[in-house]
């Protein structure tokens, strides 16, 4: 009997460092701007979008753009290769994962954040509700 | 916040929660005097009297519960938007369907739905719980109860100031019909796994170790389908709906209910072993409890907001954060110290061997191994996901957020699959006792063949990899081992008992779907110009045009569109795609994309051609409507002190000068002066300034104009395009070169990305297979359940 539970808590052990190893290396922390430009890792950002700053070249699929920090109104330029989201241009945030690279931030997935008219929030806030 | 927790709203409804609390806690105290009196050894005329009025009371309870229910999706069915709820999800324009569907679409109707579902399950349960029932039934109810007063501080009866003439609609991706019985599905499993958590509970309150495990684990076997479905339900929506691509993400919104649904896995099994051997009591207990409180935790993690920036989904702050945490810290702290308290108490039932004297230990090759060492695998696969799921929260502490990329889930399941692939071919060659090593060898040898044969079949198809061919090998293993039993049970007309074997059988299927239809698939992005044949893969796909597709799927032009059926108004704008297969095979795809007219976001649905062998997936990502031949300038962007040249005019821009000093005009006016350098060919160097005035109008929106400004000795002018920053702008070159101006047309042109996914209808396949099973196993431990509380 002993056995078979000393052979399940190997098991579940290794799994745990399996997990914990693969945990620490597949980490992509959010990271200021400034430190996204000296990290050599994956990294996230997060920001609002610059008004006006988008390029989309459909051509190469390239789309160039500012995030820019609602605190510090610090500016970053972010590279992304790949189609342009639906309703980009109306994002409150975009999260852009990816690498600082010789020609600037290259993003690998982008979450774009748009205000959300689903939630009952809004509507409380529109209509006002009732103490 | 505090004048929302006051606001009654509709009274009644808000009523009925607030009674349901009142008989939910009234039957709680009535069940612990029911088990004192139990305890104690009282008359059981005085038991019988003091559980008739627990179970009473918690029929109150249950139907303040359905009637709170019942009233809310009448309110949502009437349209009536006094009410915060029904205005923010949903409207006048929605088929009665999906208006149902409202019901849960927010965050208060779907806690609404689960304690429904768990007041309907409840009435079951006391019939079941026997001698049981009083401690049963005290932490049932408990299990809700949390929820309950979630809803009596944030109710869904919520009037608004003002009434709005019509409401929000509905979210339009939950516009489908998976999303109409994926959450109930979802829900119902979730209240069905506080069965089992109520049944250990009280079995280490009143130290009944043995017969709890049968009345829960048909709860169990119904929360493994209900959950097991609903989530393939979700990726299946997010497969054919979404477009994500796949039917998994890995996203914090699927883990959550996966975990709880691994644990449940593994309480079944645990239950079955314990029920097989009479001990290996302790890992019932804990899972029961520990798969429960992972329920709870997914709802933390989903509703409180924590992983806002982790996730595509939009998870708000319902301000309920602090309860939430509450309740798991006391089911959990509770449980757990419970268990510690008990942990010496619970017997262990060692086996003496009769020869030696002494404790007699499993053998190697038994199922108890196996059993324990699956439980232990699927339990190591759950904590896995539940750490990567929880890294923005653990690594909170550091200062520094941060998620797991998904390839944390694909590297560390791969070993898990493999396990569970081997461990499930091993199951129906060893019995409970054990089996020598060479009996083993001699009974697997068949399936073990035909493993191989499929490994092997899976190299000639192209798959490579050491890993990839190892999971298909031991999955086809798995595959046939569990075959053979099922056969062997059918042919002794014993079909009760094939559930398990069933459910493996679809698993196995499942891994190798899972596998080739993951790290197979090719995925391509072309940009199809209308009306020219465009090869891709081996098929040769055309963009016709762009058409509307009525709700009930017919193709109509939008002048045919019909608004006075809704079915028409609820169109949505699709392209159309003639693909023609090498086989000659032509057929017409419709992936939509379209503007939602109410919240002004683009969408799309892709469109999937389904055959046995593969998927072929096309997700629309944009749409160029084409445009005429024009006439435009050449841009030019200048930074300050920056110098270019456009068909040899140097332009440079000195200096940037806001004049301000309308800004208190009506409107408020700014003029913008740029403080030109400009070089015709051949001239002096010339000062000029370029005027552009912004006006600002109502709602923060600025409307700007531009004069020309002439370039003196050419036919050339420009004018300001837009202002970039302080010290940067754009200007616009004309004239110059009339030719140069002239844009050509630009043809219509659809952007699409194409996924061929081979054998992707294994998973779903599997899925039927593995469901089947566990139905089969349902009836068969119902049947059992139901024996023994008639004993």
């Amino acid at each position: 009997m002993k056995k078979a539970y000393w052979l399940g808590a190997a098991v579940l052990l290794g799994f745990l460092v399996l997990g914990l190893s693969t945990f620490s290396k597949s980490m992509t922390p959010y990271v200021s701007f400034s430190e996204a430009k000296t990290s050599k890792r994956t990294v996230q950002v997060m920001g609002a979008l610059e008004k006006g700053t988008s390029r989309y070249d459909i051509a190469t699929k390239t789309l160039h753009f500012n995030l820019v920090d609602p605190q510090t109104k610090d500016v970053f330029p972010v590279i992304y290769t790949d189609v342009k989201p639906a309703n980009f241009e109306d994002a409150v945030s975009i999260v852009a994962i990816g690498k600082y690279q010789a020609d600037g931030f290259r993003a690998e997935k982008l979450l774009v954040k748009c205000p959300s008219k689903y939630q009952g929030e809004e509507v409380e806030k529109q209509y006002g509700n009732k103490a | 916040m505090s004048e929302t927790v006051r606001s009654i709203g509709f009274a009644p409804g808000t009523a009925a929660i607030w009674a349901a609390m009142f008989f939910g806690l009234a039957s709680i105290a009535v069940y612990v005097k029911a088990w004192r009196l139990q305890a104690a050894g009282a008359p059981a005329a005085d038991y019988d009297a003091a559980v008739g009025f627990g179970r009473r009371l918690y029929a109150a309870y249950a139907t303040a519960i359905v009637l709170a229910s019942a009233l809310l999706m009448r309110l949502l069915m009437s349209h009536d938007f006094r009410l915060s709820y029904v205005a923010s999800y949903s409207g006048r324009d929605l088929p009665s369907y999906y208006l149902f569907s409202t019901f849960w679409a927010g965050q208060e109707g779907s806690f609404m739905l689960w304690l429904f579902f768990g007041a309907l399950i409840g009435l079951v349960v006391w019939r079941t719980a026997k001698e049981q029932e009083p401690a049963v039934m005290v932490v049932y109810l408990a299990s809700f109860l949390g929820i309950v007063g979630i809803l009596c501080k944030q109710p869904p009866f919520r009037f608004l100031e003002k009434v709005p003439f019509d409401g929000q609609g509905l979210n339009p991706l939950l516009q489908d019909p998976w999303m109409v019985i994926h959450p109930p599905v979802m829900f119902a499993g979730f209240a069905s796994l506080s069965v089992p958590f109520a049944f250990a509970i009280a079995a280490l309150w009143t130290k009944r170790w043995d017969g709890w495990v049968v009345r829960a684990m048909p709860w169990a076997l119904f929360t493994f389908l209900t959950l097991g479905t609903a989530i393939l339900m979700g990726g299946y929506w997010a497969y054919k709906t979404l477009g994500w691509g796949g039917y998994w993400a890995w996203d914090p919104v699927e883990n959550t209910s996966l975990v709880p649904w691994l644990a449940t896995v593994a309480l079944v099994h645990g239950m079955y072993l314990q029920k097989a051997r009479e001990k290996h009591r302790k890992i019932n207990v804990i899972l029961a409890i520990l798969a429960y409180c992972c329920i709870l935790y997914g709802t933390f993690l989903t509703r409180s907001g924590v992983l806002a920036d982790f996730s595509v989904h939009s998870f708000i702050d319902l301000g309920i954060t602090g309860w939430l945490v509450g309740i798991i810290l006391v089911f959990l702290v509770g449980g757990l110290g419970l268990l510690a308290f008990r942990w010496k108490e619970i017997p262990v039932a060692p086996e003496i061997d009769p020869a030696t004297g002494k404790e007699k230990e499993e053998a190697f090759l038994s199922r108890s191994v196996l059993f324990i060492l699956s439980v232990t695998l699927i339990c190591a696969s759950a904590t896995v996901i539940l750490l990567g799921t929880s890294a923005p929260i653990l690594t909170r502490v550091t200062g520094k957020p941060s998620q797991v990329a998904t390839e944390f889930y694909n590297i560390t399941h791969a070993p898990v699959a493999m396990l569970i692939g081997l461990l499930m071919a091993l199951v129906p060659f060893l019995s409970w006792r054990g089996e020598t090593g060479r009996d083993v060898v001699r009974k697997a040898f068949a399936a073990f063949a035909i493993g191989l044969l499929g490994g092997g079949v899976a190299f000639a198809a192209g798959v490579r990899g050491v890993k990839d061919l190892l999971l298909i090998g031991f999955a086809i293993m798995g595959c046939a081992a569990n075959v053979e039993s099922v056969i062997l049970f059918v042919r002794r007309r014993a079909i009760a008992s094939v559930g398990g074997y069933l459910a493996h059988v679809g698993v196995s299927i499942m891994l190798v779907g899972i596998l080739i239809s993951g790290a197979y698939e090719r995925k391509q992005q072309v940009t199809l110009l209308r009306g020219a044949p465009t090869q891709v893969g081996r098929n040769t796909m055309t963009f016709v045009r762009s058409v509307f597709v009525t709700e009930e799927g017919d193709v109509k032009k939008l002048e045919e569109l019909d608004r006075s059926r809704l079915a028409d108004r609820r169109a949505k704008q699709a392209m159309e795609v003639e693909v023609a297969s090498p086989r000659g095979k032509v057929w017409k795809a419709y992936p939509k994309l379209y503007m939602n007219e109410r919240t002004q976001q683009m969408m799309a649905n892709p469109d999937v051609r389904s055959t046995v062998m593969m998927d072929l997936y096309l997700s629309p990502q944009s749409y160029a409507p084409g445009s005429p031949m024009r006439v435009e300038g050449t841009r030019l962007p200048l930074k300050q002190g920056e110098e270019k040249a456009v068909d040899g005019v140097r332009f440079q821009l000195r200096a940037v000068v806001m004049d301000r000093s309308e800004l208190n005009a009506n409107p408020p006016r700014v003029t913008l002066n740029a403080k030109m350098l400009v070089t015709p060919p051949g001239a002096k160097p010339l000062a000029q300034t370029a005027k552009m005035v912004i006006t600002m109008g109502a709602n923060e929106q600025t409307e700007s104009s531009a004069s020309d400004t002439a370039i003196p000795g050419t036919a050339g002018r420009y004018r300001i395009l837009r202002a970039a920053g302080a010290d940067s702008l754009e200007i616009e070159v004309l004239g110059l070169n009339p030719a140069g101006d002239v844009r050509s047309a630009t043809t219509e042109s659809f952007s699409v990305d194409i996924t061929t996914k081979p054998l992707i209808s294994l998973v779903w396949a599997g899925f039927y297979v593995m469901m089947a099973g566990g139905l089969v196993a349902l009836l068969r431990r119902g049947r059992d359940a139901r024996a023994a509380s008639m004993a």
